[in-house]
């Protein structure tokens, strides 16, 4: 079981304070990824859309359905150029908290899915999808991070308490 | 794109055709684009060598990728004259569609007949082994601007077909060294998935395209066969496959996947030669 006390919070949410808060994905998360760490621990919390129910869920693995890879272009030689990408997401690693494990799907900021989409969704295995851990987990799986990726319905109340049981 | 390290300084169709026609006349009869890790056809003789960077105007970036093409003749058959590409441009490597696609437009261009594309991919399909050979009989396209706009729209259609008198030409010519040699592995056949890369699929994404009924995915070749569509070119492709993802196993050890790739471009040599020297036989 990793320390996730020590971890680096990047929070799409919105919801967390101490200044770990991120609009979206983008050049600022892939320079902290790639900057020096000694832990290489990271929680990222993000919206998660098509859930049922409005619990939080632990993220297992990723289907990346966005069009976009962040890797793309010459390799950053922090990682090596075709990074495999299997055991990133630490499922197990929740602690005390006792969440549901799904697969996400990871969509392109602004496009709409509706409801036979996301039937689709889930006949590819997902359960529901979000905008930036992907492109996160990718930056980050490419620089030797390993993930633990909580998904909830958008809003706040779900955050800090995951947070606090994780001992953040 | 966000650097200018990949501003495309690539030469057009006519000027790629051009540099070839001012050393040689020869017009191939067919093409071949060998992937990385794929060696074939590497002893024809009156070889002409273009290195990309010569050639397009472009080096490749990665590293196994040779990067040249060899104009040249069949040892066992002169009147053979092959066209062979050792490596290609990727998607990944930060290369946009029209560098991506400039040699197999090229070749249109040259007025060659046919395109025969090999790629190294990773079996989906659990019954595939490592060092298998894979007819592309069709594919998805999970990289194109198409995907990139249409996304769970095109996933919702049917794979696209790909099969031609030339894939059938592989498949036969496949089935007649099976029988002539057990040594040579029967060909399978199957759907090819192409994903942009440059990080592996995840295990949930290699659950997903078995769901799409595909057997193998790799980073290339759709952009190719997308490509000669409605040209006078035809393209028939297969899959070298390195590695087979399966939930109990993890990825092979990089020695294995070595040793399977050499045996496998053994094979496809055999199946190259058999193919291009036939078809001049009268």
């Amino acid at each position: 079981m990793k320390d996730w006390k020590r971890a680096k919070i990047f929070d799409f949410t919105g919801a967390t304070d101490a200044g770990s808060t991120i609009k979206e994905f983008g050049e600022s998360v892939t320079r902290t990824l790639r900057e020096p760490s000694e832990e290489k621990l990271a929680i990222v919390l993000d919206t998660a859309y098509g859930l049922e129910g409005t619990a939080p869920v632990v993220v297992r693995d990723h289907i990346n359905l966005s069009g976009f890879n962040p890797l793309i272009g010459p390799n950053h030689s922090i990682g090596e150029r075709f990074p495999v990408v299997n055991d990133i997401y630490c499922a197990d690693d929740s602690n005390g908290l006792t969440l549901k494990k799904v697969v996400a799907a990871g969509v392109k900021v602004g496009r709409s899915v509706d409801d036979s989409d996301l039937e689709f969704i889930r006949t590819l295995g997902a359960q529901c999808y979000c905008f930036n851990l992907v492109p996160t987990m990718l930056i980050a799986a490419h620089a030797g991070w390993k993930i633990l990726a909580i998904l909830g319905p958008a809003g706040t109340g779900w955050q800090k308490e995951c947070l606090q049981k994780l001992g953040k | 794109m966000t650097t200018d390290t990949f501003k495309p300084r690539a030469k057009t169709t006519e000027q790629v055709v051009g540099l070839i026609k001012a050393v040689t006349h020869d017009t191939p009869q067919a093409a071949v684009v060998l992937g990385s890790g794929v060696s074939a056809l590497n002893d024809l003789t009156h070889a002409h060598i273009f290195p990309f960077e010569e050639l397009f105007g472009i080096a490749p970036t990665v590293s196994g990728h040779a990067g040249s093409l060899t104009i040249g003749r069949l040892p066992e058959n002169q009147d053979v004259i092959v066209a062979v590409m050792r490596g290609r441009f990727h998607l990944y490597e930060g290369h946009d569609w029209n560098v991506v696609t400039l040699a197999t437009r090229s070749f249109i261009e040259w007025g060659v007949k046919e395109l025969f594309l090999t790629n190294a991919a990773g079996g989906v399909n659990s019954s595939f082994n490592v060092g298998d050979l894979m007819v592309i009989t069709g594919f998805r396209d999970l990289l194109s601007e198409v995907w990139q706009k249409e996304g769970l729209q095109l996933l919702k259609k049917a794979p696209q077909d790909c099969q031609n008198d030339m894939s059938n030409r592989i498949i036969s010519a496949g089935d007649e060294l099976h029988r002539e040699n057990k040594e040579f592995r029967a060909l399978q056949k199957g759907v090819y998935a192409a994903f942009t890369g440059p990080s592996y699929e995840t295990l949930a994404e290699i659950e997903m395209v078995r769901r799409l009924k595909c057997d193998a995915v790799g980073m290339s070749t759709v952009p190719e066969l997308l490509t000669v569509a409605n040209s006078g070119t035809a393209a028939a492709a297969i899959s070298v496959i390195t590695n087979v993802w399966s939930d109990d196993q993890p990825m092979g050890g990089h020695e294995e996947v070595l040793e399977a790739s050499k045996a496998a471009s053994r094979r496809l040599d055999q199946l190259f030669r058999h193919l291009l020297a036939k078809k001049h036989k009268i």
